[in-house]
C-alpha cells in the first residue's frame, strides 16, 4: 500500500518558512529593490540578522573586511546574494538537526545543502556556463525533501534498504516503489507550498532524474552533477551513500572529464571550509 | 581520546587510548596503518587520486590526494617508531554511484593509486572493506590495531 496520500497531506500541516524571509524573497524579485527598506525588515528579525551577518562573513563569499551591518551586506554582496542568504539564513535551524530516517546525524545535511549549491556554482564556472541567480538557491534546497521523510513520517528504511542495496535500484526509484513518493518530489511539493518559484521547485523534484523533467535546465543538470560529486567525496550521505545513477546523457552533453569534474571536487571541500565556523555553532 | 578525521585529513598517535575516526568514505580512501610492537598508527582520509590536478593544493593539503598523503602519513608514523616490515595496512572506501562510467569511477581510481603507492612502499594490504554504493566510517583503535567498519547500521572488523 502506497503511503503517497498521508506523506502529501503531511507536507501540508508543516510550518512555512518565516514570515519575514517570504516577505524578503518577494521583495527581492523587484527590480527596483529599496535597499533601505530591505534592511529594515532583514533587522526586524533578530536570528536572521545574525545568521545572515555569519554567512557573509564566510571565506566563501571572499569579504576583504569584515560586514558588520546588514546594510553593508546588501550593499557588498547585492540582493541576489542577499536573497540567497535569507533562504539558507532560514532554511539552516531546520536543516541543521539530525534526520534519523536517513542516518544523517545533526548538521550533515545542512553541510550536504551548502556543499551542493557552492558544486553548482563552481561547476557553472568550471563549463563556462552562465547560470542564473536562482543556481545557488536550488542546490541549496535539493534534499529538503529529506527532512521530511526522515523526520515527520515514521518510515520503516529497510524495504527500501532491501530494494535499493539488494537489487540495484536507485535509492529515490525505491523510495517511489515503496512509499509512492521520492524524497525530491516531496521537497519540491514543500517548496511550492512555501510558494517559491517553479524554476526551483522542478530543479529539486528532478535531481535525480534530470532526463525525466519536461522542463530541463542547466541549473538542473549542475544540481544533479553538484549533487553526485558530493555524494562521491562522501559530503553529507546517510544510508542512502551513493545509491544513485548519475546521467549519462548530462555526461556526454558537456563531454565531462575527471580532469573537470575533480578540481570541482576539491573546489567544493575548499568552499565548504569557509563555512565551517559556521556550521559548528 | 576520541579523533575524528576530516575530508583531506589524517592523524597518527602513540597513546593507546586513542580511537581514531574517519566518517563518510563515499569514492574517497581510508586507509589504516599500524604497527603492533611499538603501538604507533595513523589513518588517512583521502579524497581524489591524483595531485596533479593541483600541485598547490598538494603543497598546502597533502592529504587530499592519495598520491601525496599515503606518502605523508607513512613518513609520520616511521618517525613516531613505526617500521614497515610490521606495518598492518587495512583499507576502506572506494564506493562508487550505480553504473559509474568513466568520471564517476572516483572510487576505483583512489584505489589503483592507494596500491600502486603501498606495493612502491613495500606494504601489503591485509584486510579492505571497498567498492559498493555505500558509504562507510572507520575506526581504528590505538590499543590494539583493531579497525572497525560501520555502515548503514552494521559493524564488522576489518
Amino acid at each position: 500500500m502506497s503511503r503517497r496520500n498521508e506523506i502529501i497531506e503531511r507536507i501540508r500541516s508543516l510550518q512555512g518558512l518565516p514570515a519575514s524571509a517570504v516577505q524578503i524573497l518577494n521583495m527581492i524579485q523587484d527590480p527596483d529593490i529599496d535597499i533601505g527598506e530591505l534592511t529594515k525588515i532583514i533587522e526586524f528579525d533578530p536570528g536572521l540578522t545574525a545568521n545572515l551577518l555569519k554567512l557573509a562573513n564566510s571565506a566563501y563569499f571572499g569579504m576583504p573586511r569584515k560586514v558588520n551591518s546588514v546594510r553593508e551586506a546588501a550593499i557588498r554582496l547585492g540582493t541576489n546574494r542577499i536573497s540567497q542568504l535569507v533562504i539558507a539564513s532560514a532554511i539552516a535551524p531546520i536543516a541543521s538537526k539530525a534526520v534519523k530516517g536517513y542516518d544523517l546525524p545533526a548538521g550533515d545535511l545542512w553541510t550536504h545543502a551548502v556543499a551542493v549549491a557552492i558544486g553548482t556554482e563552481k561547476m557553472g564556472l568550471a563549463l563556462n556556463l552562465k547560470l542564473p541567480d536562482h543556481a545557488f538557491t536550488a542546490g541549496l534546497l535539493h534534499d529538503i525533501g529529506k527532512i521530511i521523510m526522515g523526520t515527520f513520517i515514521e518510515v520503516d528504511a529497510s524495504p527500501i534498504m532491501q530494494l535499493a542495496f539488494n537489487e540495484g535500484v536507485s535509492f529515490d526509484a525505491a523510495e517511489r516503489e515503496i512509499l509512492g513518493i521520492d524524497h525530491a518530489e516531496v521537497g519540491s511539493l514543500l517548496l511550492a507550498a512555501w510558494k517559491l518559484p517553479t524554476d526551483i521547485t522542478e530543479i529539486v523534484r528532478y535531481h535525480h532524474i534530470p532526463d525525466e523533467a519536461e522542463h530541463g535546465s542547466q541549473v538542473l543538470e549542475m544540481v544533479h552533477l553538484a549533487n553526485n560529486l558530493c555524494l562521491l567525496g562522501g559530503i553529507g550521505s546517510g544510508m542512502d551513500g551513493l545509491n544513485y545513477r548519475p546521467s549519462r546523457i548530462i555526461v556526454e552533453k558537456y563531454n565531462l572529464k575527471p580532469k573537470i569534474t575533480e578540481p570541482v571536487v576539491m573546489q567544493i571541500v575548499t568552499g565548504l571550509e569557509g563555512f565551517h565556523s559556521w556550521f559548528n555553532q | 581520546m576520541q579523533y575524528t578525521i576530516g575530508i583531506s585529513d589524517m592523524r597518527v598517535s602513540t597513546q593507546s587510548d586513542d580511537i581514531l575516526v574517519t566518517y563518510s568514505l563515499g569514492s574517497c580512501i581510508g586507509l589504516a596503518v599500524y604497527d603492533p610492537v611499538v603501538l604507533v598508527g595513523g589513518l588517512i582520509h583521502c579524497m581524489l587520486p591524483l595531485s596533479k590536478i593541483d600541485r598547490k593544493k598538494a603543497d598546502t593539503n597533502p592529504c587530499m590526494f592519495v598520491d601525496t598523503g599515503i606518502p605523508e602519513l607513512l613518513t609520520e608514523v616511521y618517525r613516531l617508531g613505526a617500521e614497515r616490515k610490521r606495518l598492518i595496512a587495512k583499507v576502506a572506501g572506494a564506493a562508487s554511484l550505480l553504473d559509474a562510467k568513466g568520471l564517476f569511477k572516483i572510487g576505483e581510481r583512489n584505489y589503483t593509486v592507494l596500491r600502486k603507492i603501498l606495493w612502491k612502499n613495500n606494504i601489503l594490504i591485509k584486510s579492505e572493506d571497498i567498492g559498493g554504493t555505500i558509504a562507510r566510517t572507520m575506526y581504528l583503535q590505538m590499543a590494539t590495531g583493531k579497525t572497525i567498519v560501520k555502515s548503514g547500521g552494521k559493524e564488522s572488523e576489518l
